[in-house]
């Protein structure tokens, strides 16, 4: 019988390896990976997403969760496939031109892993026509982009002028997120969403693609 | 003109030195460096605390030393002195003496880390900082053994290649010479860790400019912004940088 209850453990104190053989466990008796992915990967993300908020838990907890739901997906993703199953969207995500900082960027690619989206990774000083050209061709349903400094910020604006001038604007939903961009400046800019922090881009992600 | 200058520590000596040849008579309170670190609503709360207690019947004015800094002057609120600002982002537009210099120099320079003499001699922790226990739980500034001693070998070796992963961006370190400094010591610790950390240095004049204008009252609206009694600083996303509105 499939530990649920230890996979849930695992993935929410991080224990890549306890997650990863659990998970290898439960596939080999024959569960449905779809059970675990419901039952015990997603409610130990959302638990980990709770922590986070009222502060139990800190960048480290969350970024080593979102690691071993990694580990545990990456065992269960070919079966899914294999199923005609999809990862629930495909993100391409950066830090905009200018802007070396990527930690909260890091971590929002991790959670969104973790959260079950595909993420491609542009990395840092990402310039506006890099991104044009990853939508073109990667096709994704939304892109993310991250800035810590306000002299950065404008960078974001220019970006989303670019895909509109592609032509590729609404082929895509747009979040922001980093220290100094506020709500407020997403609206002004045109992007679709924001989020405060890495747990709540997870749950922003899902609500721009269901909408 | 009787004025009080609140500042990041991180500009003492830059502050020392023009309050000194002042036309004003300055009195200066510096705060704790790394304010920015704790996220802008902390710093807006612990600079808006500082301006609360400065009494207002002994000042014409209340200067402020900072930038925008990550939005953590947004929201600002001047109650019955003005408060002044220079129109810079942070602290290193003000090292500049001119934002569109430094505006410039970040667009054909990205990968750069500045430091100064403030940036090298106060710490490269945030040790001021009362709240360091907080910003040690998310990681920052915390040592690889200490992150294995939390998190086991493994994790800790994977949190320490994400945690460090902004530092790999940087390519070059630039020295900002304010003409402050009593020789060349701060030059050659910033060219020694360049040496260290492989990356290219280089030494950038800075200027006064700006601390100068701010102490003596030369407060030109393209370079500075005075809020007026009962109104905010909020901030904009183009070259003036940051405007005011009503408080209410």
């Amino acid at each position: 019988m499939a530990d649920l209850k230890a996979l849930y453990e695992a993935i929410l104190t991080g224990d890549r390896q306890a997650a990863v053989s659990l998970t290898q466990q439960a596939l080999d008796e024959g569960v449905d990976p779809q059970l675990l992915i419901n039952e015990a990967m997603i409610p130990a993300m959302n638990e980990a997403g709770r922590r986070f908020e009222c502060e139990e838990y800190f960048v480290p907890e969350l970024l080593l969760a979102a690691r071993a739901m990694k580990g545990a997906l990456e065992l269960i993703r070919p079966l899914l496939s294999r199923t005609g199953a999809k990862p629930i969207g495909r993100v391409v995500i950066g830090t905009v031109k200018g802007d070396l900082h990527d930690i909260g960027k890091n971590l929002v690619a991790s959670m969104l892993e973790g959260g079950g989206f595909e993420v491609i990774d542009l990395g840092a000083d990402v310039p506006a026509e890099k991104f044009v050209e990853a939508v073109r061709e990667k096709q994704p349903d939304l892109v993310c982009m991250s800035a810590l400094l306000t002299v950065t910020m404008p960078a974001m604006k220019t970006t989303i002028e670019a895909l509109k001038a592609a032509g590729l604007r609404d082929r895509v939903k747009i979040m922001v997120g980093g220290a100094p961009v506020t709500e407020e400046y997403a609206r002004q800019i045109g992007a679709d969403g924001y989020a405060e922090n890495a747990s709540r881009a997870v749950i922003a992600a899902k609500q721009l693609l269901a909408a | 003109m009787n004025l009080k200058l609140i500042a990041c520590e991180i500009l003492y000596r830059e502050i020392c030195f023009t309050v000194a040849r002042a036309l004003h008579r300055v009195d200066v309170e510096f705060l704790p460096k790394g304010l920015h670190d704790l996220g802008a609503q902390r710093m807006r709360s612990d600079i808006q605390a500082a301006i609360d207690r400065v009494p207002a019947d002994h000042y014409e004015a209340i200067l402020i030393g900072y930038g925008l800094c990550g939005n953590g002057l947004a929201g600002v609120q001047a109650r019955s002195l003005p408060l002044v600002i220079p129109r810079v982002h942070d602290c290193i537009g003000l090292f500049f003496g001119d934002r569109r210099r430094y505006w410039e120099y970040f667009q054909d320079h990205p990968g750069t880390y500045f430091k100064t003499t403030g940036w090298i001699e106060r710490g490269t922790g945030l040790d001021q900082l009362g709240e360091r226990a907080v910003l040690s739980r998310h990681g920052f500034g915390v040592s690889r053994e200490e992150l294995a001693r939390r998190y086991g070998e493994d994790n800790a070796a994977y949190l320490a290649e994400v945690l460090s992963s902004y530092s790999r961006n940087y390519t070059r370190l630039a020295f900002i010479e304010m003409g402050v400094e009593p020789d060349d010591r701060f030059e050659r610790t910033v060219a020694e860790e360049a040496r260290e950390r492989g990356l290219s240095f280089e030494k950038i004049h800075g200027s006064l400019r700006l601390f100068v204008k701010l102490v003596n009252g030369e407060w030109d609206p393209d370079e500075f912004l005075v809020v007026p009694p009962g109104h905010r600083i909020v901030a904009r996303y183009d070259e003036a940088i940051m405007d005011v509105e009503p408080s209410s």
